[in-house]
């Protein structure tokens, strides 16, 4: 049960389709912007992050975003979900 | 030596939906040989975590400093218990186990500040080539006195090391930048913030005057560019940290501000005062964001009944999307930045201060009559968007995101308009 994400560089990011199911992503997959592979990784780790600690009682960890990303990670994931 | 007593109980909640309410963890009390005497100065005026979580610190009055090690557990652990349960192991923490510390610092210990510790890469660097400095390479707290004194104290032996004197009363508050280049901020009832310089046998580097009654508190923005001082004539200033000159003076309360914080990504500022309100700034602009106002949840029977919503205390969460504050009317509220009521309550008797544990998860509080308490705090997975907000906030200026090539909604999400 996984699906594929193809960043604007070709990249490929194969995940769970239960972590990236959201409405943005499947916006994403039928016409969406070209991302950047180094957004788009980052995205991915990020599903896989939330879909980990939001039903476990452990502590639950900081997630660095490197500031040369944030601002182009932001508007990919406002424009997939505004 | 102090007595320990561990409780769990579920406050009432007065009527409202049980959210996320704080549950009190653990209680600790000083154990005092003497009589109970409100007179002589028992109570708990600060608390503090360390920035990396591994000690606890708290003025429990009667001029003491408890120093704890966190996490609490392993205290709880009776006598005789030890050796079952770390049969298969010896003692495997690498500094050996540190044991907690008790600083007798002579007289009414009102401010407590840690270093941040270890030191950042960036300070290594700076050591090593001032080789003639010595390298204070370890874990300080320094404690603000009643006459006006601060000592400096190394945490892990809790060996005095430094004096300084200066201030010509209380000194209420401190504050050492975030950056860990040894400098620290301290506010006081002589109206003075004073800057030291810890590598310079703590070396008063400036005086900075301009309030006209007592300081209560200051606060260094995480990215060390501004500090934040409150006062007793109503106004908060805030101060350049690179050249030590006023900014601003932001006004809006109507009567003594006693606490101060910035937001993680030093985007924002929350002041809290005897007016009962939480005032949120954006400290680049100095615009009002946010009005927290505290009121009576029930109402009072009669006139004698009226308890005023002084506020003590304001802190952030540590992921910046919460703040706890601690009144007079005895609650500790939890509120989320986005709305405009409390999201959850807790009673609270003679309440003075509350901070968050680094890491997240608990609130420190302490009272009046010396005790300290520790609270489960809300569970945060911060958004995506609000992650990639915190990170570009944390170098980016308000004026430097309205200049961004980027819409106005995102604009409006960046500087803390909407949420």
């Amino acid at each position: 049960m996984y699906i594929k994400l193809v960043s604007s560089d070709g990249h490929e990011f194969i995940v769970k389709r239960e972590h990236a199911l959201t409405l943005g992503t499947r916006k994403a997959m039928l016409r969406g912007p070209e991302i950047p592979s180094c957004v788009l990784s980052k995205a991915c780790t990020y599903f896989t992050y939330k879909f980990c600690y939001t039903n476990s009682s452990t502590v639950i960890p900081e997630f660095p975003i490197a500031p040369e990303t944030a601002l182009e990670l932001l508007m990919t994931v406002t424009f997939l979900d505004p | 030596m102090f007595t320990q007593l561990l409780h769990f109980w579920t406050p009432a909640l007065l009527g409202f939906p049980p959210l996320l309410e704080p549950l009190l963890l653990a209680e600790l009390k000083p154990g005092r040989p003497h009589q109970f005497d409100w007179k002589s100065s028992c109570e708990t005026w600060s608390v503090a975590f360390s920035p990396d979580g591994s000690w606890f610190a708290w003025s429990q009055g009667h001029c003491i400093v408890k120093l704890i090690p966190w996490p609490l557990e392993e205290q709880f652990i009776p006598k005789g218990f030890e050796a079952k349960s770390r049969s298969s192991k010896n003692d495997t923490k690498g500094r050996g186990s540190p044991k907690e510390k008790t600083l007798d610092c002579g007289q009414i210990v009102w401010g407590l500040a840690f270093s941040p510790w270890p030191s950042p890469p960036s300070r290594k660097l700076w050591a090593r080539h001032h080789p003639q400095v010595p390298d204070i390479s370890c874990l300080i707290l320094a404690t603000g006195l009643n006459d006006g004194q601060i000592k400096i104290w190394e945490v892990q032996t809790g060996l005095l090391l430094l004096n300084l004197s200066g201030h010509q009363d209380v000194v209420r508050d401190l504050s050492f930048t975030p950056s860990g280049s040894l400098i620290l901020v301290s506010a006081s009832r002589d109206k003075t913030l004073r800057i030291w310089d810890l590598n310079k046998h703590g070396k008063q580097i400036q005086v900075l005057s301009g309030h006209l009654q007592w300081v209560y508190c200051c606060s260094i923005s995480p990215d060390c560019s501004m500090l934040c001082s409150a006062a007793g004539e109503k106004s908060v200033f805030l101060w350049s940290m690179r050249s030590y000159t006023l900014i601003r003076k932001l006004e809006g309360h109507q009567s003594s501000v006693v606490s101060c914080d910035f937001s993680p990504d030093s985007a924002l500022l929350v002041t809290a005062s005897y007016d009962t309100n939480v005032i949120m700034w954006d400290p680049y602009t100095g615009e009002r964001l946010r009005f927290l106002h505290h009121t009576q949840l029930d109402p009072p029977m009669d006139d004698s009944d009226v308890h005023i919503s002084s506020l003590r205390s304001v802190c952030f969460s540590p992921e910046g999307l919460y703040l706890a504050t601690v009144a007079d009317d005895r609650l500790l509220r939890i509120w989320a930045l986005e709305l405009k009521t409390p999201i959850a309550f807790a009673p609270m008797t003679n309440g003075l201060c509350c901070t968050f544990f680094p890491h997240g998860g608990v609130i420190a509080t302490g009272t009046r009559d010396g005790h300290v308490q520790f609270w489960t705090a809300p569970r945060v997975l911060s958004s995506l968007k609000h992650l990639c907000r915190k990170a570009l906030r944390s170098f980016l200026t308000t004026y430097q995101v309205l200049a961004l090539p980027i819409p106005k909604k995102m604009k409006e999400f960046l500087t803390y308009r909407t949420f």
